[in-house]
């Protein structure tokens, strides 16, 4: 199908694609804007390949590049449409887990995160994935401190959104 | 338990929930063309380049430039054009090695700093070529006037008749109108592409500047 390296890519990528699910759940809302953002990461990814020297793992190296495309580099296609419809389609969570109640509050959080700014969302994302505040202020280079407060101020912000 | 706590327990649960795609489908990926903003950036600069370049050849070959080469002004307009060159060489060179400086794989902060950088270098490429431009018009037009017989038959005429003032007051209305024009053509033009593309990219920028503070 292609050369070595573009093979052993894809298998890396493939094996690790959640990665980028998780990063296009934040920074999109319809299925088409999703998998125009796993797109463009997955060829941004491609781009740096020869970069990637392997003294670091794979997702170490590709969280930074794939929010970087999410934040920086990529120009939307298409159009937004309601957060709704997305979160109870693409991303319905397995039932059993979950009462009705719980279910209904996790949708109400995904819109508030939604309603962050681009750089919100990354410091959520990194949150939510357990980066240590050194990885999270390395990753968008800004202080360990900065990277703190502003966590703070976005778990603020997000109680304010879901209880005005 | 604050909100963002409650998401996170969600948020491991539901990576089982995410679409697979298959190797298949990634290769696919791979070879779809790219809507970076980088590399808009580098298309329309590099559009940049070929139009001002393309412009000063095709200024050369015009009427115009024959008359004036008829005007034995080559002291002038040599060393304008070794300038003028040069300042397009060292654009070109600046150009490409902040593009080179791009990697996807800085941190956030440095990737929008080298592409604000990048772009910059071109938007000061235009405008000290606009300056220029102007300069070299000016200085030119001074040129012509000293030398050119028909013009300063003119200039005769009208210090004759006694409008020696109004004659050049009007040349300078007409040279700033046409000039107003072409700037405000540019400044609509830079709005409108640059506005469209970087807009999303100062705003986050100017987000991380501000948490830093």
């Amino acid at each position: 199908m292609g050369s070595s390296i573009e093979s052993s890519f894809v298998q890396q990528l493939q094996e690790h694609q959640n990665l980028i699910h998780k990063i296009c759940r934040l920074y999109t809302n319809n299925e088409d804007a999703h998998k125009d953002l796993f797109q463009e990461i997955t060829i941004q990814l491609w781009k740096a390949f020869p970069q990637f020297r392997g003294d670091s793992k794979f997702t170490t190296w590709a969280y930074r590049v794939a929010l970087n495309t999410a934040i920086t580099l990529y120009r939307k296609k298409t159009r937004t449409i309601n957060t709704i419809e997305f979160d109870s389609t693409l991303h319905k969570v397995n039932q059993e887990e979950y009462n009705y109640e719980e279910e209904e509050h996790i949708k109400l959080l995904y819109q508030a995160v939604h309603q962050l700014n681009d750089i919100e969302k990354a410091l959520v994302f990194m949150y939510l994935e357990d980066k240590d505040y050194t990885e999270i202020a390395e990753t968008l280079g800004i202080s360990e401190v900065n990277a703190r407060v502003k966590m703070n101020r976005i778990k603020g912000k997000l109680k304010k959104i879901l209880n005005p | 338990m604050d909100e963002l706590d409650k998401l996170k327990s969600s948020w491991k649960k539901e990576e089982n929930t995410y679409p697979k795609f298959s190797e298949k489908d990634i290769y696919a990926m791979l070879h779809k063309k790219s809507s970076s903003i980088v590399k808009w950036i580098l298309i329309i600069s590099i559009a940049e380049f070929v139009f001002w370049i393309s412009l000063s050849f095709l200024l050369k070959d015009s009427p115009n430039a024959r008359n004036m080469q008829t005007l034995n002004i080559d002291y002038i307009t040599t060393p304008m054009s070794i300038i003028s060159n040069g300042i397009i060489l060292y654009f070109v060179y600046i150009f490409y090695m902040r593009y080179k400086k791009i990697s996807v794989t800085d941190d956030a902060k440095t990737l929008m700093q080298n592409i604000l950088k990048t772009r910059k270098a071109v938007s000061v490429y235009i405008f000290v070529n606009i300056a220029y431009s102007v300069l070299s018009a000016i200085i030119i037009v001074i040129v012509i006037f000293n030398t050119d017989a028909g013009l300063n038959t003119l200039v005769h005429q009208a210090e004759d008749n006694g409008n020696k003032l109004l004659f050049y007051l009007v040349a300078f209305i007409f040279s700033i109108i046409i000039l107003g024009i072409f700037i405000l053509v540019m400044w609509l033009f830079y709005r409108l592409i640059y506005g469209l593309l970087l807009k999303r990219l100062y705003k986050n920028f100017e987000e991380l500047k501000k948490i830093d503070f």
